[in-house]
């Protein structure tokens, strides 16, 4: 029962990943410059890669012909959505830090920059 | 429009098909049921408890191979690696030891997760290295593994920070050498204890052959160890991972502080 209902909702999140992959490769194709599409990228990146993982470690603890190694398949798949967690974001503002910095064209539909003082005035 | 909808259209189906046929199995692979004569020698001589003269005693094929088999092979396939780490180093000399005042790095966010991971990398290629007989895996991949932690390091600290913390020019070329040190050693480990106790031994002799009755220890309290094969893959990978380190680190050297260096140990321009 309670392994029908663990595969049941790793599979339903691994469709949701799936999903998400889709929106963020059309976000990609779509958004109009870096900064929006760092956004696509990194909803990609947790909506795809973490939750996914989550899902394979459910299925896996769900697979009772694994025997034992159904523990270790789910316990690499939450170390690694943990590690990807913890990675993809601080990429992701590494890129646009960088960017910023790098003094990449300002976009069109921005109102208000707060960095620009700080970082034009007072260096790093 | 009617060409992009069409180009949408045949990716649509091309990740169908392709769903589809990982799903029903088209791309099934070919294996073999009977092994070939050199498949049958490795796997009955790998790892066999009850031929002792003839077996590794290492149950990770690749390494009884690369290690064990063709010992020698592999040191020349390592020294190759170090001539050109020895390479890098005589082009960048006189200019390894200028270190940079200052190092800015990136932002806190990026500096804490690497501080988290890089000690993460650390202990996975610790794991590659010590289980290398028992996995794929071993010296070299381990210390690959080890040196993306001084890579991601010097990225998001700088280099005078490392510097800053000894992991420099002088520290890797140290544990370097003494990782190539401990290489040489546990070669011929089995051909020192041949001479103290007065027989004979081979270079790179890890089990007890017929005539040469000195061998190292396969197991100890249980625990397989694979004579020589757990020795060699540690040092391999500290000497690995140290000289992927002294070629980041000679390689993030700052552009003006080199010129710098260079055009006042020529005597000005």
């Amino acid at each position: 029962m309670i392994e029908g209902v663990l595969m049941l909702v790793g599979s339903v999140l691994i469709l949701v990943g799936s999903l998400f992959d889709l929106l963020a490769a059309l976000g990609l194709l779509r958004l109009p410059d870096l900064y929006t599409r760092i956004h696509a990228l990194t909803m990609g990146t947790i909506g795809g890669a973490v939750l996914p993982l989550i899902g394979v470690a459910l299925v896996a603890a769900g697979w009772v012909e694994l025997g034992s190694y159904r523990w270790y398949l789910a316990g690499a798949a939450i170390v690694t959505a943990i590690l990807i967690l913890m990675l993809a974001p601080a990429g992701s503002h590494a890129i646009a830090r960088a960017a910023y910095r790098a003094r990449s064209p300002s976009p069109s539909y921005v109102v208000i920059d707060e960095l620009a003082k700080k970082v034009r005035g007072g260096g790093r | 429009m009617g060409s992009r909808l069409l180009a949408a259209l045949s990716m649509c189906a091309m990740a169908l098909a392709l769903a589809y046929a990982l799903t029903v199995g088209v791309f099934s692979i070919y294996i073999p049921i009977e092994l070939r004569p050199l498949a049958k020698i490795l796997v009955t001589s790998a790892y066999n408890e009850s031929t002792p003269l003839f077996s590794s005693m290492t149950p990770e094929i690749v390494t009884a191979v690369v290690w064990d088999y063709r010992g020698i092979d592999t040191f020349f396939e390592v020294a190759v690696f170090y001539v050109a780490i020895v390479a890098t180093a005589a082009l960048f000399r006189g200019i390894e030891r200028s270190a940079p005042r200052t190092s800015v790095g990136l932002s806190t966010i990026v500096r804490t997760v690497t501080r988290i991971v890089a000690l993460m990398i650390v202990v996975v290629g610790s794991a590659i290295i010590l289980h290398g007989h028992l996995t794929p895996g071993g010296g070299f991949q381990g210390g690959a593994t080890i040196a993306v932690a001084v890579a991601l390091a010097l990225v998001a600290y700088g280099l005078a920070k490392l510097v800053e913390h000894r992991i420099d020019y002088e520290t890797s070329l140290k544990v370097r050498s003494l990782g190539l040190l401990g290489l040489s050693l546990s070669a011929c480990i089995a051909l020192i204890a041949a001479l103290i106790l007065n027989t004979n031994a081979y270079v790179f002799q890890n089990q007890p052959k017929t005539y040469a009755p000195i061998g190292l220890p396969y197991a100890v309290d249980g625990v397989l160890i694979s004579g020589t094969v757990l020795l060699l893959n540690i040092f391999d990978g500290i000497a690995v991972a140290a000289g992927f380190a002294l070629l980041l680190i000679l390689l993030s050297q700052p552009e003006d502080v080199a010129r710098e260096r260079v055009l006042s140990s020529e005597g000005g321009e």
